[in-house]
């Protein structure tokens, strides 16, 4: 790893000195396209940001404008692969528990200071503080790093965080467990670096335009609530000389369809496409129309727990209900954006996983069928005896035409009564958490791109396991999968179990369905978590 | 005069003070809090939160602390969502934009459905009559969020004369659309009360009285049938006032505006409590100071009443 990223920077060096002139000449350096003399990248979000404040921001159109506005120990590149960002290279002792970082001498800060290890210890230590109270603190636990965990429960003081700056460009961290993904963590927000003076000097006006300076290839130059936000180049960005885009305007757009239709007419350059529209869309706009998969499932868990139904505790009821799940028609007539139909709680897009032959995934619909009236016949239920439940979903139209059509399914197919309810989302997360449901729909984004960040859902104890599904081997297979050197064929057989057990019934995993002006160029379609940098975006001369 | 006016306003902080209290409740009691999520937070990290908050209190000494600030520092206290902004920022960035495409739909809608209302009952049942009718039935069958979508695809997209969105400071273009989508049911309304008031009011002995002594028609609608005329629409007018700044949430979803109606709504479906508090007590004396100046208005538009 080493040294591949140190190749990779000299790689970087080299193009630098080489591209200087190519800009000039208003062509790309590598591709040699010719460049739009307008590099402003225009793009929509759905809302109002919760803040752009590294140690702070919880929202995924936070966090976008965040990674550019900051720049961590590592980046992402358009594949999702692991490169330099403020640090230069890495090493670990081999236990795995000790991880030093060598940063680049020429990082500055956007008032010209430079960025030492200093404001990286100055920021983790911030994320675990109590008193700033950041909801994404937990995070530093997740990272494992030593003390986190005690000093957000308050008992040990904030200093004792084991993040220490050996000198200004060396930074040593040290972990309570250890941790071989620890690098892909640090391209998080939460451990982006944060400027100490400023902080101090205006408090939680910092983030403001005007107040806010920050060590990413843009600064925030604008901020109008509910409206927009601009950020434009930082001249002080070390890598300036390689960023293409020179303006990045997000703009708040809460309805989907009057997004579309600005996109349409020109005013954006990218929106997503409301459920239902893409073959439309792709027909009429075939190069601007892209869906690609992304790390998000979606599915429908069943209440295992206690006072949940009794007809649920009988994994062929369960089975019978999944299988009777015509996901093709989900997929390709409701959604219709090119989501692949799930057999797997992960997605096959998660990296280092393999899916395993799940038999329901080989079978034809009709077999499908055939077998799920069998088991349920098995189960005790029938024409004369009908299995009824409570299906609940939180409100929203494309939940909606998905949950009516389980419904008719179950219905036509087995003679099933599922009741449809749906709620606002903060009583269903509520009620899903209390786990007063029978049936509940849900969905999960991967927070890294390993198996785990699904299939920890599951695990007994886990706090987002609404279902309380409680599988000895299952917890035992994901406890060893944390320190194995090969984890994949444990998740593969955890997956086989859920296969067999049904405890949810997976759907389909997610697309990212855009539509996006075809002059804008190296968008990350095959970063499965959208981990997308505008500085490494161009726009093409039309 | 004054001392009515003086004694609707002392009798306006027992209302605002019992709306505050009871939204208060009503808000704690739904369920969920601002700090529920699809990842439930860790206790200790919640902890954190609540305590920064004052969540950790109980309600009554929450409820105490807030009017407390309020009175004392005119502290709305902070956003749970919005990090860097609190509720007065929110409000002070929110509400002049509401208030500016506001008042324009007012006075656009008042003039438009007044004009037509009055240009149908004075030429009752003729062309002018039935064209004024029949457009006030098709212009309140369009709700805002219907216009809404109908403006952004002519405008917008099919004839590129205005941008889909956005406030720009308020600059014309910009608030077009969202002017016309919230003014246009008003209009209907507006010009359906003014047409049956006008022509009750002609129909009047006192019209009769000064047609009788020779008075040209102009002279006769202007001095003396519109003031009884407008008498019923204000009162309806009160009300629409306040509406126009509060309904206008889909416009603010719609037009991407950066109104209030939107972070009245945002507000309450993440629970963000002080913003949705801080908003309800604006609209709240927005609506007790509208309503006084209605019934100040009456006194002016109608000689019999006094106070």
């Amino acid at each position: 790893m080493n040294k591949y990223i140190r190749t990779s920077l000299a790689g970087l060096l080299t193009s630098t000195m080489i591209t200087g002139a190519a800009f000039a000449a208003g062509t790309h350096p590598t591709t040699g396209e010719a460049l739009a003399d307008d590099q402003t990248f225009t793009y929509r979000i759905l809302d109002e940001h919760s803040s752009v404040d590294p140690q702070v921001v919880e929202d995924v159109s936070g966090a976008e404008i965040v990674r550019d506005l900051f720049e961590g120990l590592m980046n992402q590149d358009e594949d999702g692969n692991l490169v330099p960002g403020v640090a230069t290279s890495f090493t670990t002792n081999d236990a795995k528990d000790v991880y030093t970082f060598t940063l680049r001498d020429n990082a500055k800060w956007s008032n010209g200071d430079p960025v030492t290890a200093g404001d990286f210890v100055y920021a983790w230590k911030r994320a675990v503080d109590p008193a700033l109270s950041s909801p994404y603190a937990w995070y530093m636990e997740l990272m494992s790093i030593e003390n986190a965990s005690e000093i957000i429960a308050g008992e040990k003081p904030v200093d004792d965080l084991a993040v220490k700056a050996i000198d200004d460009h060396t930074l040593e961290v040290k972990l309570s467990a250890p941790l071989s993904y620890f690098p892909q963590m640090t391209t998080h927000a939460t451990t982006f670096p944060a400027p100490q003076k400023v902080i101090e000097e205006f408090g939680d006006a910092w983030t403001k335009p005007g107040n806010i300076v920050s060590n990413g290839a843009y600064v925030l130059t604008e901020h109008l609530p509910q409206e927009r936000s601009v950020r434009e180049r930082n001249e002080m960005y070390w890598d300036n000389d390689n960023t293409i885009i020179e303006k990045v305007v997000a703009l708040v757009i809460n309805d989907e369809n009057v997004a579309l239709t600005r996109y349409l007419a020109g005013e954006l350059d990218r929106t997503e496409v409301p459920a239902g529209q893409f073959p439309r869309l792709q027909k009429e706009h075939p190069e601007e129309a892209i869906s690609f998969p992304r790390l998000c499932n979606y599915y429908y868990t069943f209440n295992l727990s206690e006072g949940g139904p009794e007809a649920f505790k009988d994994p062929n009821v369960r089975q019978a209900l999944s299988l009777a799940v015509d996901r093709k028609i989900i997929t390709e007539n409701i959604m219709a954006g090119g989501q692949p139909q799930a057999y797997t709680f992960a997605p096959e897009a998660t990296a280092g996983f393999t899916v395993p032959d799940v038999e329901m995934a080989s079978m034809s619909q009709a077999e499908r069928d055939e077998l799920a009236k069998e088991l349920l016949a098995e189960a005790g239920y029938g024409a004369d005896n009908p299995l009824s439940f409570e299906m609940v979903y939180n409100t929203s139209e494309a939940h909606k035409k998905v949950a009516v059509a389980l419904s008719q399914m179950w219905k036509q197919k087995l003679g099933v009564n599922a009741e449809l309810a749906n709620m606002e989302w903060k009583v269903f997360l509520e009620e899903r958490g209390n786990q007063n449901f029978d049936l509940a729909r849900g969905a999960w984004c991967g927070d890294y791109n390993e198996a785990s960040t699904f299939l920890d859902l599951l695990q007994s104890e886990s706090g987002y396991n609404d279902g309380k599904y409680n599988n000895a081997k299952v917890d035992e297979l994901l406890a060893s999968a944390k320190t194995a050197d090969d984890a994949a064929p444990l998740y593969t057989e955890v997956e086989r179990i859920i296969a067999q057990e049904t405890p949810v019934i997976p759907i389909y995993h997610y697309a990212g369905v855009y539509m996006m002006d075809s002059d804008v160029g190296n968008w990350p379609v095959n970063n499965v978590e959208q981990n997308w940098y505008s500085k490494n975006l161009y726009k093409t001369a039309e | 005069m004054l001392a009515y006016i003086i004694r609707r306003l002392l009798v306006a902080v027992p209302t605002i003070l019992l709306l505050i209290v009871a939204s208060f409740f009503l808000m704690h009691f739904a369920p969920g809090g601002p700090f529920t999520s699809e990842r439930p937070l860790p206790p200790a990290v919640l902890a954190n939160i609540e305590a920064r908050y004052g969540l950790d209190q109980p309600l009554w000494k929450q409820l105490w602390d807030y009017l407390y600030n309020i009175v004392v520092h005119f502290d709305f206290g902070p956003s749970f969502k919005f990090k860097d902004r609190d509720v007065n920022d929110i409000i002070a960035q929110g509400f002049p934009i509401s208030l500016t495409y506001g008042s324009l739909s007012f006075l656009f809608a008042t003039t438009i459905g007044v004009g037509l209302g009055i240009a149908a009952a004075i030429k009752h049942n003729s062309w002018i009559d039935y064209f004024a009718v029949g457009l006030g039935i098709a212009a309140q069958a369009l709700p805002n969020f219907i216009m809404g979508p109908i403006l952004i695809l002519t405008f917008t997209l099919w004839l590129g004369w205005l941008p889909g969105g956005g406030w720009n400071g308020g600059q014309w273009p910009y608030l077009i659309m969202p002017v016309i989508a919230l003014a246009t049911s008003y209009i209907g309304s507006i010009a359906r009360i003014t047409r049956s008031s006008m022509l009750e009011v002609l129909n009047s002995n006192f019209i009769r009285t000064a047609r009788a002594k020779g008075l040209p028609t102009r002279t006769v609608i202007w001095r003396h049938a519109l003031k009884p005329t407008l008498l019923p629409v204000v009162s309806y007018l009160g009300p629409v006032f306040v509406y126009v700044l509060t309904g206008s949430v889909f416009v603010d979803i719609y037009f991407s505006t950066g109104g209030l109606g939107q972070a009245y709504v945002g507000s309450a479906l993440s629970r963000d409590y002080a913003v949705l508090l801080g908003v309800t007590i604006l609209y709240g004396a927005l609506t007790v100071i509208v309503n006084l100046l209605t019934d100040l208005a009456y006194a002016w538009f109608d000689p019999k009443i006094r106070y």
